[in-house]
């Protein structure tokens, strides 16, 4: 059997960074990172990109070296993606600071709210509510990151947790502020629209729950398969008639349950913001099934059925 | 660039810029020479004039300007702005950079008339608000495509001179009597009029470079000269709008909502912090890359 050679340029520079001889011809990407690290240990296989052009698409690393068009002797280009950090780490860090805040003012921890109001109860029952709702979505989040979702890439850009952090972090606290505050006023039509909201949110939370575990199954464990997703016999899956982002668009409905319970500005913005970065996402989703897929069921939109 | 002026017989005209009796947009034959100079000149030079527009561009991340990394050498655009665009635009680049130097002239006229810099602000009222926030329209312009600048950093850009000419100059009356109103208009009065008459004339295909040395060197002075205007005057607005409650909501309400008005200013100017630097030096590294790379020019001419 023919061994390969692989040389590794800096994509920059062009430097010469490593030479690695005798390399397998089945030999995949990431077999080559993990030679690469050892010469530049600095690197991790996370944050290596490798190209067959400096200014190409980075190869995968489930590519076999074989299989690429190269000689016997390959060139392959190398861009540092910078530190990185991975997707578990991210979700449940910015998923645990929302948890933790909102609680911090539901019991009125002292230094929010005036020095009388120290550690005081809300007199309203939608209040208690709203915890218990808050609390539940972002416990749900947590879990769901730890036994459920599969993630495609192990890691993202370190950069992302501050600018993430950040988002969830800073909303939960503005949320909370006014939800828990002193002064708080009651939803407008009482008990009636609470009840309607709460209908709204508990609904959208099985939904949510319900694609993500619909999501998990179309792909079996430590692979990375992708393949379109069909409803099931849960009825809430259904919507995957209609959307191929289902996950956001019961999002979206949760957080406007959570808005209408509330009465609260600030939730209705931060659904807004949410809804908004959720649809760019669910475009994208959206036209790379439609790529890859030539059967992909026409029916359906991104992430509000027939709209949008 | 000279060679090409003196064989398009064009001549800068000192009158009131007519529309009208402008020769007719750039033939096809001339757009590649257009895209490779003044096209990536347009898209740096978008990035001073809105630098030195306003320092409060908000998520602007690494002082970028309108546009993304300019390249001195020739990027050549393949969606080029047709004939109609290139005359509408020229059209509001000549309507603005008039609406400008009437500005200019009022404030001059006003200063002879009453004998001191104090209170101008009153001359040139109308023609500031109405020509100011005319500049919406860039907006438009880049979403449509015409203008190959990022729409979010020139809403950014417009939007935060909108804000202080209406939500702070406008709203808070007792301010349009301080002096820092007077710096502020004065440096944007004077960076606009260099500006739009720049697109005027790298839409019409010739730039003389006295244009664009001032667009590019006059902004060392007018930038910060502009911020300081910006915010004494926003500064002075303070207390004002402590003691009016100006655009501010408190508890309780229905909606569950409060806005403090100051605290927001506060925040504004607390911005310009990280903003200024970048931006300023962002721009001068500009200038250093489109006057030298003229100056190479120059001698192959």
């Amino acid at each position: 059997m023919k061994h390969y050679e692989v040389e590794i340029l800096d994509a920059k520079t062009r430097e010469k960074l490593c030479f690695l001889d005798k390399v397998e011809p089945q030999a995949t990407i990431a077999e080559i990172k993990n030679l690469f690290t050892k010469t530049h240990p600095q690197w991790y296989p996370a944050r290596q990109s490798l190209r067959l052009d400096p200014k190409g698409k980075s190869l995968k690393d489930e590519d076999i070296l074989q299989k690429l068009p190269v000689g016997t002797t390959a060139t392959l280009y190398f861009r540092d993606l910078g530190a990185q950090i991975s997707w578990v780490t991210v979700f449940l860090t910015e998923y645990a600071g929302p948890l933790f805040i909102y609680l911090l003012f539901y019991f009125r921890v002292p230094f929010l709210y005036g020095h009388k109001y120290d550690f005081t109860s809300s007199r309203h029952s939608v209040v208690h509510l709203a915890c218990i709702c808050h609390s539940f979505h972002y416990v749900k989040r947590l879990l769901e990151t730890l036994f459920v979702h599969r993630f495609s890439h192990g890691t993202m850009p370190l950069r992302n947790i501050f600018k993430n952090c950040t988002y969830y972090w800073g909303f939960a606290a503005w949320m909370a502020y006014y939800i828990n505050h002193p002064l708080y006023t009651p939803p407008t039509y009482g008990a009636q629209q609470v009840k309607l909201a709460l209908a709204i949110f508990v609904i959208c939370q099985l939904g949510n729950f319900s694609i993500h575990m619909a999501l998990r199954d179309l792909r079996p464990a430590g692979s990375k398969t992708r393949k379109i997703p069909y409803p099931t016999k849960n009825p809430f899956t259904w919507l995957f008639l209609l959307v191929s982002c289902p996950n956001y668009t019961y999002e979206v409905g949760s957080w406007i349950g959570f808005a209408i319970m509330t009465q609260c500005l600030p939730v209705a913005l931060f659904s807004l913001v949410g809804f908004t970065q959720m649809t760019i996402w669910a475009k994208g989703k959206h036209r790379s099934y439609l790529k890859e897929f030539r059967d992909y069921p026409p029916l359906r939109m991104p992430i509000v059925p027939f709209l949008l | 660039m000279a060679a090409l002026w003196a064989v398009s017989g064009l001549r800068p005209r000192p009158g009131p810029a007519s529309p009208w009796s402008l020769p007719p947009p750039p033939r096809p034959a001339k757009s590649s020479l257009w895209c490779s100079r003044t096209e990536s000149e347009l898209r740096v030079l978008d990035m001073a004039a809105s630098a030195v527009a306003t320092a409060a561009s908000k998520g602007n991340g690494g002082g970028g300007g309108r546009s993304g990394p300019s390249e001195g050498s020739s990027a050549r655009k393949k969606k080029f702005p047709g004939p109609l665009a290139t005359a509408y635009l020229v059209i509001y680049n000549v309507v603005m950079t008039a609406g400008w130097l009437v500005i200019a002239v009022g404030l001059v006229r006003a200063y002879l008339a009453k004998g001191s810099y104090h209170s101008l602000y009153y001359s040139i009222e109308k023609p500031l608000k109405f020509f100011q926030t005319g500049a919406l329209l860039e907006i438009l312009h880049c979403a449509i495509g015409i203008v190959p600048s990022s729409v979010v950093l020139t809403s950014f850009q417009v939007m935060s001179r909108v804000f202080l000419i209406w939500a702070v100059t406008h709203s808070v009356k007792e301010v349009q009597t301080e002096d820092s109103v007077l710096l502020f208009v004065t440096a944007w009065t004077i960076t606009e009029i260099i500006r739009y008459s720049f697109y005027t004339f790298s839409l019409l295909n010739h730039l003389p470079y006295l244009i664009k040395w001032a667009r590019y060197t006059l902004f060392i002075v007018l930038y910060p000269m502009g911020v300081s205007g910006e915010l004494l005057t926003i500064y002075a607005a303070l207390p004002f709008v402590r003691q009016a409650g100006l655009y501010s909501i408190s508890l309780p309400n229905k909606y569950n909502f409060s806005f403090d008005y100051y605290a927001f200013l506060i925040l504004i100017m607390i911005s310009y912090i990280p903003l200024f630097p970048q931006l300023y030096f962002h721009m001068i590294h500009q200038r250093r890359k489109v006057l030298s790379h003229t100056e190479e020019h120059k001698k192959f001419e």
